[in-house]
């Protein structure tokens, strides 16, 4: 036997082709947008429904209220109690949860393909004949009050809460937690609840995804039987310009005395799902603070090691969601920190990642996208995500051509456009007493202390 | 059941390294998984958090590998990777579209052969610097952050391998030396302290013939030595044991630990039954009577740690609301405890139901069943074990969760940590 050299990677093998699952689409009579993915893998089922009853679209007084109804569907419906209604889904060994945010409400099912017609039927009643009791709703307003509460006091949370808070002007919603705050929440009741599901729990807008081990016609014939006669849209719709807080850059620092480490955010206003830039702009990102071998996390991390890790992530929604630096760093090296962070920024605002950087993140982007098909669940996110942002529907077809397309330039002329270290919105949360003069010291934007309530 | 049924086979290399072969050949996806038979409990006294360090360098790079490079040529394919330290073990994965499987494969081969060549100075101070700001993030930094450090002391006694942290001591971490480095490497990662799976698109004949050829030549090591300290452990800790923390949290928590049998026993799978009654899904008892009905819990949480070393740990946690008496709380915990001697055989049914189709929902993913085949290979000798998951569970009798409140649940055995918002709010 020779031996083997070990001195260079060895060469990769034949590329097994794939392609995205199909999706068999139709427009029901009421509105609602059926999209069926066949995966016979495992005997799993992932369903999900959704609807655009979002809380970009509720004012601030109701800020909460979508995802407090969402919360408070376990509660019960009118032929079964809350406890009757777990007990009928772990009993077939179902999972059925509900969750809104700022696009809409999704309520979705896990369970075997042979549990589906049961498990669909109790999710539609769930979501069709909520009953609202009165101890339930108590419950789910209590536990989102305590979450607010426990949020304040968590370092990472509150950083997250405060930055958002400095990036968009007072009138966006994304300017607040999307579960609300105290005194939204403070004010809801059963009633609030029911007349929402009321008004917004409609089907226009909206759609079914269903991916796993079933047939199209069987669940077509599964969402007739209970959502047939199901009709409306959405009676609150979202209806707001982002606008933000400032475009001067700002160091907020938000005093929280003892700390033994400064939760740091740094960003501005993005930009929405539907840029062109998308791709080149994702690169851009990934290059910045999307990977491990980021510029960001082999400066903070292995050069430095400031951090446990570091990253930068563009939110995309419909309207624009925030860009963003976040990190957590010692003490002593919180100012070198954001310095450098600020230096990375900059940097790729100016000059554009390189090709090889361009090029590396394109295979990264490429090749990881086949690898997160193999459960039913990332397949039905990746198809909610068409039906969210209004893709078209050969999106996943074209992907790996699409990131593979994008060009240095692009990626240059992305990052200049979407990232503005000027713009940018400092905020760190940690001990004021020992960090306050090294961050004054960056003379990045005076230093503006507050307390942390 | 037939629904679990992984394909699999073993092999054994001449130098000890056992391999775990799962063909999948639906997806073009493969995940490597390699499994080290040590953990925080391997760590002697002055020494602790250095298995979690010591997994930090093994991304330092290796003899034919410089630093970052591991990270790039794996991103570069479009796979993923991480490892983890525990208690018992420590593990490493991969996860690349198929065709890259030799990549992933000279890349743990040099780091379990050719590691030390890479080492120095500069590499540790990083890495302890990274690691301690890790301890800052996830522990030091957090409200509640030191709990399974208090409650470890509570369950297990100062010279039980379970005493002290996977994260360990900042003085510790700070004193960490090369030379360290070295012994461990050489005492702990030999191929023969190893189980290696690949799981997924994979021709098993060339797979195998991969793994020969990158792994083979790599010479086996001693024995690993023993466990430090003691490793039989009665399975009651003999009394309640408390520890009340006034601090700057936002919600009163009651936190209840119990020793139970190790993992390893047959015992352990009525553990596991009991602690599917009180908190899993939300028909169990903790969910429907103190989050639902009493409302004076806010979350909670059970599980059975599958420890494998003398006794492990059954843990129960409630979270209050603002201004909520912790004693009451705990009351109500006590309560539903001792409530399940009256278990009922529909529960246990409905447990087994939802962990059928929770196992199902794990093995989806390649890297899910690649690791899970390795656990049962280290810990068992059999990854067979997963395929009969299910059976174990099954034969878990009304009698056996009985016998399991009487004998593992009672205030011979609790240890309780309560957590108290300092302001009194």
């Amino acid at each position: 036997m020779s031996v083997l050299d070990r001195s260079t990677p060895p060469a990769s093998g034949s590329l097994r082709d794939f392609s995205f699952p199909a999706v068999d689409r139709k427009e029901l009579a009421n509105g609602l947008d059926l999209r069926v993915a066949r995966m016979n893998r495992l005997p799993m089922v992932n369903v999900s429904l959704f609807m655009r009853a979002s809380e970009d679209a509720l004012s601030s007084d109701r800020a909460g209220l979508a995802v407090l109804t969402a919360d408070a569907l376990e509660g019960g419906t009118k032929k079964r109690s809350g406890s009757e209604l777990a007990e009928s889904l772990e009993r077939i060994g179902a999972r059925v949860s509900a969750s809104a945010g700022w696009e809409g409400t999704t309520v979705g099912i896990s369970c075997l393909a042979d549990r589906l017609p049961e498990a669909f039927a109790i999710m539609a009643e769930a979501v069709r004949e909520p009953s609202f009791p009165e101890g339930e709703v108590r419950r789910a307003l209590d536990q989102q009050l305590a979450t607010i509460r426990q949020r304040q006091m968590d370092p990472g949370a509150l950083a997250t809460d405060s930055a958002r808070a400095a990036y968009f002007a007072p009138d966006v919603p994304y300017v607040r937690a999307v579960d609300g705050t105290v005194a939204s929440i403070e004010a809801m009741s059963r009633d609030t609840l029911r007349g929402y599901v009321e008004a917004n729990y409609r089907p226009e807008g909206g759609g079914l995804v269903v991916v796993g081990d079933v047939e199209v016609d069987e669940v077509a014939e599964m969402v007739m039987t209970h959502f047939g006669d199901w009709t409306g849209s959405p009676s609150h719709v979202a209806d707001f310009e982002v606008e933000p807080a400032t475009t001067f850059r700002r160091v907020i620092l938000v005093h929280r005395p003892g700390a033994v480490q400064s939760e740091v955010r740094i960003g501005h206003v993005g930009t929405s799902r539907s840029t062109p830039d998308y791709y080149p702009l994702s690169i851009a990102n990934m290059v910045l603070g999307g990977m491990f071998t980021s510029r960001l996390n082999l400066n903070l991390r292995e050069e430095n090691g400031f951090t446990y890790g570091v990253r930068s992530r563009f939110t995309f929604r419909s309207s624009p969601g925030p860009f963003q630096i976040s990190t957590a760093v010692g003490n002593d090296v919180t100012a070198p920190a954001v310095r450098e962070a600020m230096s990375e920024l900059t940097k790729m605002a100016e000059a554009g990642p390189t090709e090889d950087e361009v090029s590396a993140a394109r295979d990264y982007a490429a090749g990881v996208f086949g690898l997160q098909l193999e459960t039913s669940g990332q397949v039905a996110t990746r198809v909610n995500q068409l039906l969210i942002y209004g893709l078209a529907d050969d999106h996943y077809d074209r992907y790996r051509d699409d990131v593979r397309a994008v060009t240095a330039d692009a990626a240059k002329a992305a990052a200049a456009t979407h990232m503005r270290p000027m713009e940018a919105q400092i905020v760190v949360v940690g001990d004021a007493e020992v960090i306050g003069q090294p961050l004054e010291e960056l003379a990045l934007a005076p230093v503006q202390v507050v307390g942390a309530d | 059941m037939t629904l679990l049924s992984i394909d699999f086979e073993r092999h054994r290399l001449d130098n000890g390294l056992k391999v775990v072969l799962a063909p999948d050949r639906t997806v073009p996806v493969v995940a490597t998984n390699l499994w080290y038979g040590v953990g925080s409990r391997n760590e002697p006294a002055g020494k602790t958090g250095f298995a979690h360090l010591f997994e930090h360098m093994m991304f330092q790079g290796s003899a034919h590998v410089p630093k970052n490079r591991h990270f790039e040529l794996i991103e570069r394919v479009g796979g993923t990777l991480n490892a983890t330290t525990w208690f018992d073990r420590t593990n490493y994965f991969e996860t690349v579209p198929s065709h890259e499987l030799d990549l992933c494969l000279w890349l743990e081969s040099d780091r379990m052969g050719w590691m030390l060549p890479a080492m120095d100075q500069e590499k540790l101070d990083n890495q302890r610097d990274v690691v301690m700001n890790e301890k800052r993030q996830r522990y030091d930094n957090q409200p509640y952050g030191d709990w399974s450090e208090r409650l470890q002391h509570l369950v297990y006694p100062e010279d039980h391998p379970y005493h002290h942290t996977v994260i360990g001591s900042m003085e510790d971490i700070e004193a960490a030396t090369l030379d360290d480095v070295a012994s461990f490497f050489e005492t702990f990662y030999v191929p023969n302290n190893a189980v290696l799976t690949v799981a997924g698109d994979i021709d098993p004949a060339e797979a195998l013939a991969s793994i020969e050829r990158y792994f083979g030549e790599i010479p086996a090591g001693a024995e690993v030595p023993p466990i430090p300290g003691r490793t039989e452990l009665e399975h009651v800790i003999g009394g309640t044991v408390r520890d009340t923390v006034v601090s700057d949290v936002p919600l009163p928590r009651v936190i209840m630990a119990f020793r139970i049998p190790p993992y390893s026993s047959d015992a352990f799978a009525t553990a596991e039954i009991a602690r599917a009654l009180l908190g899993m899904g939300r028909a169990s008892r903790f969910y429907r009577h103190l989050v639902r009905e009493q409302q004076i819990a806010k979350s909670v949480v059970t599980y059975a740690y599958p420890l494998m070393t003398g006794a492990s740990m059954l843990l129960v946690w409630g979270t209050g609301y603002p201004g909520s008496d912790p004693a009451e709380l705990e009351s109500a915990m006590t309560r539903e405890l001792e409530g399940l001697i009256d278990a009922r055989q529909e529960e246990i049914d409905r447990a087994i139901t939802l962990t059928e189709t929770d196992l199902v929902r794990a093995l989806e993913r390649v890297a899910d069943r690649a690791d899970l085949l390795s656990m049962f290979d280290l810990y068992f000798d059999d990854p067979g074990r997963l395929n009969r998951e299910l059976d174990r569970l099954r034969s878990v009798t009304l009698e056996d969760v009985r016998g399991f409140v009487d004998q593992q649940l009672g205030p011979d055995n609790r240890a309780i940590l309560t957590y108290v918002p300092e302001d009194g709010r």
